[in-house]
């Protein structure tokens, strides 16, 4: 114990006294910056409300077994062993997973050209083409997949009617396994390359363009220079675009839902879509929220392992 | 006049020791008889306490209510023939309809069921989503308003408005299902359709008509297969996926194995056009003439005139299905609606009026047949003359009576229950997969029953 000096506050001397200035401190900021708190409380009042208190209700009722009426019944951990068991659930991870590898590197590819195309100063009308590429990302996915599902359709769809034209024979695009898959991403490279072309075209504004001239100087060709300068120097970007195709990819749920009903025989089933017919069709909230759980702590890990595994083969460190 | 049709010949002794009565029911035939005056009513009243839960009381033409009404269009649409009529005998009773298609309604029903509230005082459901509804409790128990018309309506309707042994909701059209067939296609063929006594004739028949039109017999899609013609073909044998103490079957009942096997047999030798059902190749091949059969209820006529097929009056015809043994069942279902009242609802006195008036009695029954092709659950109707008349569509044939005959005779089947949407969505992938020539038959069930089992925790 020890006695308070001249001048120090009086109120020092207590234990936890700190704490008490700390509190009055804190009270008092809060009412100096009164206005603009107040001016910037909506959205966190409407984040708590419609984001946070969702995600802990979820938690808790991932523990529960509700049929949306009546009580709940609390049920520990089951929902979650029932899910190890479940082969629908994690066949539709696998089809999220097959899917990714079929139109994740030709889209990314697809868009670093583009991208590169797009950026070079020889092109005309540079805000039409951006523009035309870009568009079918704004569309509505349930048109866009409508439309996909005519052209597609095996006996009646423009894209079997053209093959015939090429005296191709026609291809099963939605009642076939692998063609279903491979339909499903057409449908996502159509909607989603423009999007991808524009962070591209965002990370290859960075470069300066003195480093792709000095290697055309030094005699590189086009081709070259794209593969040897570019796209190493995008790399950054190209795990970024890639990090955000994943999770897209593993959160599609209107793409398979209108084109293919996540058919045939399951598999263009996605997680978001069991999650779904889990809460709607069978009425099974608590299950479909330890779903949502599962998946999103899927999503995190897969997500931070690319973070990884990317930062430690990266050669310009 | 409502009321007279309630108690069983407006008899006001009718049921009167039967020991079913609500009190309220009680009170008023009392007063039939002088009987009841305030103080007495008062008293049971008073010793009574409140009224059972759900329990909804018989409605007078002074009945005061505003009802909400959610459905589907074409349903709604042949609900308001009778408004007018509703209107002169319940004054006091308006209503608002809000169509909406199935999926919407039940997602809608959903919310409002977990809400708590928002939901509406009488929703038109599909038999094969209505057991789902039932066993969560939403629905009002209808018990002592409904007794009258167990008797008088398909017997096979009321499986799924049932929760232990009270009744939730009013049955309304069946899904009788017969075998709708194009004159020509047979004929060129050679083949007469009063000849179908078995699925093995029939399996012949598909054999004659590819040999000699190149036609398929039936529709039915590989990859995208929805399970309906299988589930159709199990109901006429009294089978399904669960038997009546709800334990899955799929892979145990030896008729489910036979009935997928044959439907597999029509894939194998090229019998079936992959087409899958509500598509644009699907119906073109309706509209064209190049199927020779259609297996569906009795609702696929009242589309072929409507939309699908409009110009090929006389062409088509119906027969029963074939039985699976000589003289057995060749009767089945497919789909099917009723009426019931929330249970939130707080007029359910106006709302059973209303349930009643528009199912209930034989009148408004015929004239919403008659005008609309909804085909009705309550058998005084088959007895009117309409149900003699030819069709001129289906080549002057009295197919209004074959499928009358056929809706008395649908057995009970384990097709729609609680889990019914669950349990097709986990079959028909394995389906899909046997269609598509990537395991057996056994397999496929197998796979699905073990499914079924483990999603829904049944035996």
């Amino acid at each position: 114990m020890r006695t308070a000096m001249p001048g120090e506050a009086a109120l020092d001397w207590r234990p936890g006294g700190r704490r008490l200035i700390r509190a009055d401190a804190w009270r008092h900021g809060l009412w100096r910056h009164r206005w603009p708190l107040l001016f910037v409380s909506p959205f966190f009042i409407l984040f708590a409300v419609f984001n946070i208190y969702p995600i802990g209700f979820s938690f808790w009722l991932s523990l529960n077994d509700w049929s949306g009426l009546g009580s709940m019944d609390w049920i520990g951990l089951d929902n979650y062993r029932e899910l190890i068991h479940d082969s629908i659930f994690w066949n539709s991870m696998a089809n999220s997973a097959i899917i990714f590898f079929i139109y994740v590197p030709v889209m990314t590819f697809m868009a670093a050209v583009l991208a590169s195309i797009l950026n070079g100063a020889f092109l005309k009308l540079q805000g039409l083409w951006r523009a035309l590429i870009f568009l079918p990302n704004i569309t509505s996915m349930v048109a866009a997949g409508y439309t996909f599902r005519l052209i597609l359709d095996r006996d009646s769809g423009i894209a079997n009617h053209a093959l015939a034209w090429l005296h191709v024979s026609p291809v099963p695009w939605l009642d076939d396994i692998w063609w279903a898959r491979i339909s499903l991403g057409l449908l996502m490279i159509w909607a989603w390359l423009g999007y991808n072309t524009v962070i591209m075209l965002a990370g290859l504004q960075t470069i300066p363009s003195e480093v792709i001239e000095a290697a055309r100087v030094d005699g590189a060709t086009r081709v070259q220079a794209f593969f040897r300068i570019t796209l190493p120097l995008l790399r950054p970007v190209i795990v970024f675009a890639v990090t955000l195709s994943i999770i897209g990819t593993f959160s599609m749920f209107t793409e398979p839902y209108v084109l293919t009903r996540g058919g045939p025989v399951n598999a263009t089933d996605t997680p978001v879509q069991e999650i779904f017919s889990n809460t709607f069709e069978d009425l099974r909230f608590g299950y479909a929220a330890a779903m949502s759980y599962v998946y999103f702590a899927i999503i995190v890990v897969v997500t931070l392992a690319q973070f990884w595994f990317v930062s430690r083969s990266d050669p310009v460190k | 006049m409502s009321q007279d049709e309630l108690t069983t010949d407006g008899n006001p002794i009718a049921g009167w020791f039967n020991g079913q009565l609500s009190r309220r029911e009680l009170m008023r035939r009392m007063a039939v008889f002088g009987l009841a005056v305030p103080s007495v009513a008062a008293l049971i009243e008073a010793c009574g306490g409140s009224t059972a839960t759900g329990q909804v009381h018989v409605p007078s033409s002074s009945t005061k209510g505003s009802l909400t009404i959610w459905g589907w269009k074409d349903s709604l649409e042949a609900l308001k023939l009778q408004d007018a009529d509703f209107t002169a005998a319940y004054p006091g009773i308006s209503y608002t309809y809000v169509p909406r298609p199935p999926a919407d309604t039940y997602r809608n029903l959903e919310l409002a069921i977990t809400a708590g509230s928002g939901g509406p005082d009488v929703a038109l459901i599909e038999d094969s989503h209505l057991t789902a509804y039932v066993q969560l409790g939403a629905m009002a128990d209808l018990t002592d308003l409904v007794g009258p018309y167990v008797d008088q309506i398909d017997s096979y309707k009321w499986d799924w408005t049932k929760k232990g042994s009270r009744y939730f909701a009013m049955p309304w059209d069946p899904g009788p299902v017969a075998v709708f067939y194009r004159r020509d296609v047979f004929q060129q063929a050679g083949v007469d359709p009063a000849s179908m006594a078995t699925w093995d004739d029939f399996h012949q028949a598909a054999q004659t008509i590819k040999e000699k039109t190149g036609l398929a017999m039936w529709q039915q899609s590989k990859a995208r297969n929805d399970g309906r013609l299988f589930e159709t073909l199990l109901w006429q044998q009294g089978t399904g996926y669960v038997d009546s103490k709800g334990h899955v079957i799929l892979d145990k009942d030896p008729k489910v194995a036979t009935t997928l096997e044959y439907i597999n047999s029509f894939w194998q030798e090229g019998l079936a056009a992959d087409q899958e059902a509500w598509t644009n190749p699907w119906y073109k091949a309706q509209t064209d003439g190049t199927t020779a059969t259609v297996v569906d209820a009795v609702w696929m006529g009242t589309f072929f005139k409507s939309w699908i097929a409009p110009k090929a009056n006389g062409k088509w015809g119906v027969f029963p299905l074939p039985a699976w043994k000589r003289g057995g069942s060749q009767a089945s279902n497919d789909g099917g609606s009723a009426l019931a009242i929330f249970d939130s609802s707080q007029q359910k006195e106006a709302a059973w009026a209303y349930v009643q008036f528009h199912l209930g009695r034989p009148a408004s029954q015929l004239q919403i047949y008659e005008k609309t092709d909804i085909f009705p659950s309550l058998k005084a109707t088959y007895k009117d003359p309409f149900f003699q008349e030819p069709d001129p569509y289906f080549g002057d044939e009295t197919v209004r009576n074959t499928f009358a005959h056929i809706a008395e005779l649908i057995p009970k089947a384990g097709i729609y229950s609680k889990d019914y949407a669950q349990m097709n969505t986990l079959l028909v992938p394995e389906i899909q997969k046997l269609a598509l020539g990537q395991q057996s038959v056994q397999a496929a069930l197998s796979n699905a029953a073990g499914l079924i089992r483990d999603k829904t925790h049944r035996a």
